[in-house]
Order: C-alpha cells, then structure tokens, then sequence
C-alpha cells in the first residue's frame, strides 16, 4: 500500500526523522510507537506531505508521491489526521464533514458563480453520505453544532469522519486517543476496528499502549528519529533495547 | 440635507457596500488580511480614468501628464478598472500568498500598499504624480446632456446596478460549496489541505474576484468625484474599510453591508456635522474620527467580535431546527 524509504526529515541541523524505512500493508492499523521526540508524527506529516522530506522516496499504490503537495496526496487518498484538534470551529459538525466531500461540483469559483441548480445533484449526495456518516458514529444530533464547541472526544470523531468523507485508501491517525474521555476511547477503538475489517488501511500514531496492544499488527517503533524495530507486540516486548528505549521507559 | 448631498451620500454609501462586499470575500470568508486593499480600488480609478480621458495632449488636458488616454465610451471604463483591479491581484497573490505565513501576508499586503503609494505619488509621468488626474469625463455624461441633478439620480442608479451585481456575486460565493471550503481554509489551512483543498488556488481566486470587485468600486468612485490622486488612496483607507467589516460582521454580506452604513458612511457624517459645530481647532474633529475608529475596532473585538450582524450558521434543510438557524441557500432537503 504505501513504502517509504529511507526518510529523512531535518529541522536546522536537527535530525527529527534520520533515515526511516517502513511498509504500511493492506487492511491492516499498523501502530507506529516510541517515546517523546521519536519523530512519529513528523515522519506521519512527512508521508501525508504536510512537511516536505528532506530525501527519501514516498511511493503510495506504485506512484512516487514524494514530490507531491499534501493536496494532492489527499486526492489520492491518502489522508491525515492530527495530534491536536484539528477542526474548523466555525462551521458546523455537517459542514465539517462536507468540506472534505470530494466530487461537488460548487467546489470551483466557476461552479458557485453558475449556481445552486449546477451544483445542488452533487450536494444532496453528499448530504446523505455525511449524514450517513453521523448516524453510524452516533453524532446526527450534533450536525448543526458548530466543531468549536464539541468536546475533545466528539472533535475526534469529526476528524475521522471528516477523513472519511474523502474514501480515503489509507488513514494516518495522529494519536487518535489522545485528550479523549476513557469511555469514548473504547467507541473510537471500536469504530477503528470496524473500519479495518471493512478493508480500510490505517497507520497510527498511538501512546496507549493497550490500544495498540488490542488494534495494532504490525508495529513499528521509533526513537530518536530511526526505526528500531517493528513486528508483533508480543515479539517486540521481548527485545530488551525495544522494552529499554521505550515499553518501560 | 440638500438633494445634492444626498445624491453624494447614497453614492459613497453605494462604493463603500460595494468596497466592503470584496472586503469580506477576503478577509471575512477566506481569512486574507488584505492590508493592501485600497491600491486594487486605486487601480480601478486610474484604469477607468484614462480609458475614458482624452490623451493628455488634447485641449484642457495638457496641464496633466499621463499615459493611455483612450476616450472609450461607458461601461468600457468600469469594466477596464474591474479587469485591472483583478490583473493586479495575480502578481502580487502569486508573491505574497503563496509561501508566507498569514501574519507575514498582512504585513507584505501593508508594505506594498505604501510602495505603491509611494511610487505613483514620486512618478508623475505614468499618472500625474500627487497631484493626480483630474477632468476625468463622467460616464454618459456627453450622450445624455442632462442636467446636474438628473444626471446624480443616473449615477445613483449605475451604482445601485452594480451593488446589486456584487450582491449577487457575493452571495453565490458565500452560499456555495466553494464559499464552505473558503471559511475552512479561513479556520485551519493546513487541516483543509490535508483533505485535499489546494490553499493557493482558493486564495488565488478569491483574492482576484476580491481585486475585480474592489477595482470596479475605483472605477465608479473615479467617474464620480473626476479626479484621483495618491492622497486618495493611502493605507488608513483601507483600515477603514477593516474597520466596516469587523464592526458588521465578519462573513456576513449583510454585516458587510451594515458596516459600510455604519463606518466609512457613517463616521463621515458625524464628522461633517460635529465639524459644523466648530469645537476646538479646525483639524479637532477629523483627527478623533481616527481615534474613534481604532477604539471602534478594539470595542468590537473585545466585547462582540463576531460584529453587529455575526456570521449566521449555515445549517441543512432536515436538521433539527435552532433559534439561529439560517438555511444555507439552494441546499437540499434530506
């Protein structure tokens, strides 16, 4: 599915990501764990072309993409999410969702000048899909709540939704757990197990070990910017640099 | 208040609605401190000036220096101030918005606005310097021979036409899925790149729609008064205009609107008529129109930031009904 090679990622001198190779295989959540600093989310940024890598070669479903700007990546579909909340917090939970909608036609200049008839075919499509959306994460109720007034959990969701608006092919999760009440993030494990029995690739970025534990295989983990091992928990917890750099660390 | 007053006051009222209106699509929809705004309403005024001037060579024009000087007739002029007030945005959009951060935009925006002042004022041969075009023929003016207050009615009529086709842009801009992807870009550029938005195109287009419309306001604004010069159009005017739309709100057409009334429109009056009452030394009351319009600006992002008229919530037909719901136009029932 996606195959990086030999990432590097450099910030005045400092080596955040030094030299990265991993795989991210089909319908799988391949966990990616390390310790403060590891260089986890730079090297998610890296992939989903938030941050331009300063040499490597990002190839998605047999295209270099390394050269291509994080729009484009998108359209593809390969899409992020955030380590912090990430939503617009003036629209509303449905228009969130209705950004992302790919294929509306009202989403050129050219095509709002021409008006509603023009474009109305494709919004009611999307309206459906997203309400579609809200209904199978429990937040139809929210839909005309402005983003900016949910709470940590609920603005979790969004952004997954809102990720998943694009049909995307592979999903980077950026700590998806993070900041949410205890009880949302058994549902948000649950809708991502879902999502990946359904045939959806995810690589995620993920503290809670525990929840890498229950969704994870394979994981990769990073510290200091290199990959120090990647394989199983089980196997990965018997290697004592692993347990020493971070499992216990 | 005389006819002719008034005739004058429904047309700046007209220019500034029209000038607020491109305002918003920038700033209030799509987030662009667009610091430099005045100088694509300038465009506009010069544009439309020698297109419809004589060469400066012609009798009782050789006391100006210029350029073009094209006689062409109405609306060939506005239209020509429209298309250079959105030529003039691709350059200076490719510089600025492309690669800098938002907070560096608007300081870029800001400078380019002085040196563009700066520049025309020092360069008399491309637009007469500071001291300006003047004698600039009024559109329909030789054709209708009509007389003063007929022709002001016209006027009022050609700039209520336009208010009304920038209403109507902006308002297919606002209500649109292209509008939706705007604010987006507005609250979080990078998370609306990350699903697939491409920031430059966005920026890019409005900020040219923003440029034509502002350009088009030069052009009316031009016809109007006959002269132009750099001491038109320097930076403060353009705080002015910020001022309008913080003060009416912020994505709102009708808080744009509102804000014109109540600012440039507005404080212009009150000026007029507090100067009428001769308090204080004679440049009194122009100087505490500033001050009044900076605390206006820091009173309303203190105490009511989304403005007099806030920017409504776009809520779908099917969705449970709120106190503030405003159905978003031409959208679907579920």
């Amino acid at each position: 599915m996606l195959a990086a090679r030999d990432i590097h990622r450099h910030f005045e001198g400092m080596h955040a990501v030094d030299g990265v190779s991993i795989e991210v295989m089909p319908e799988r959540i391949t966990g990616l764990i390390g310790p403060n600093g590891a260089g986890k989310s730079t090297l998610l940024a890296v992939l989903a072309g938030t941050l331009p890598a300063s040499s490597g070669t990002i190839v998605f479903q047999g295209e270099d993409i390394t050269r291509l700007p994080a729009y484009q990546r998108a359209r593809r579909g390969l899409v992020r999410t955030f380590q912090l909340p990430s939503e617009f917090a003036q629209l509303t939970v449905l228009e969130n969702l209705m950004v992302a909608a790919p294929d509306n036609r009202g989403e050129s200049l050219l095509g709002a000048l021409l008006g509603k008839r023009y474009w109305m075919p494709d919004e009611t499509r999307l309206v459906a899909q997203a309400r579609g959306l809200l209904k199978r994460f429990g937040m139809n109720a929210k839909e005309s709540d402005y983003a900016g007034t949910l709470s940590g959990g609920q603005k979790r969701l969004v952004e997954i939704m809102r990720a998943l608006m694009l049909r995307p092919k592979l999903l980077l999760l950026d700590e998806p757990m993070s900041g949410v009440h205890p009880s949302i993030v058994d549902e948000i494990a649950g809708y991502l197990e879902t999502l990946r029995d359904e045939g959806l690739t995810i690589l995620m970025v993920e503290h809670e070990l525990h929840m890498v534990d229950r969704l994870c295989d394979p994981v990769v983990v990073m510290a200091q910017g290199k990959v120090i091992g990647q394989g199983g928990m089980a196997a990965l917890r018997k290697q004592p640099e692993i347990v020493e750099a971070y499992l216990v660390g | 208040m005389n006819t002719y007053y008034a005739a004058n006051l429904l047309i700046f009222a007209g220019v500034d609605i029209i000038a607020c209106l491109a305002l918003n699509l920038q700033f209030g929809v799509s987030g662009i401190v667009n610091f430099s705004f005045i100088v694509f309403q300038a465009a506009g005024a010069y544009t439309a000036a020698i297109l419809s001037m004589p060469p400066d060579t012609a009798p009782d024009y050789t006391f100006q220096i210029y350029f073009g000087g094209y006689q062409l007739p109405f609306p060939i002029p506005w239209i020509g101030g429209a298309v250079a007030g959105g030529l003039l945005a691709l350059p200076i959009g490719l510089v600025v918005l492309r690669r800098l951060r938002a907070d560096y935009q608007a300081i870029a925006l800001l400078v380019t606005s002085i040196i563009a002042n700066t520049v025309i004022n020092n360069a008399r041969p491309w637009l007469n310097g500071a001291a300006g075009v003047a004698l600039v023929p009024q559109p329909l003016q030789e054709q209708l021979n009509a007389d003063t207050h007929t022709y002001q009615y016209l006027y009022i009529g050609l700039t209520a036409i336009c208010v009304a086709i920038v209403w109507f842009i902006a308002a297919r801009i606002v209500n649109s899925p292209y509008g939706r992807s705007l604010r987006a870009m507005r609250e979080n550029e990078v998370a609306a790149t990350a699903l697939g938005k491409n920031p430059t195109a966005l920026k890019m287009t409005i900020f040219i729609v923003g440029g034509a419309i502002a350009g088009l306001s030069g052009a009316i604004l031009v016809g109007f008064l006959t002269v132009w010069a750099p001491s038109t159009w320097l930076y403060p005017e353009t705080i002015i205009l910020f001022a309008a739309v913080i003060v009416g709100g912020r994505g709102n057409n009708v808080g744009a609107i509102l804000g014109a009334l109540l600012v440039p429109v507005g404080f212009e009056e009150v000026t007029r008529l507090l100067g009428g009452l001769n308090i204080g030394p004679p440049q009194l009351i122009p100087a505490l129109e500033w001050v009044c319009i900076g605390l206006f600006i820091l009173g309303f992002l203190w105490f009511r930031p989304r403005g007099v008229a806030p920017e409504p919530r776009h809520v779908f037909p099917g969705a449970p009904i709120r106190e503030d719901t405003r159905w978003v136009e031409g959208t679907p029932a579920s």
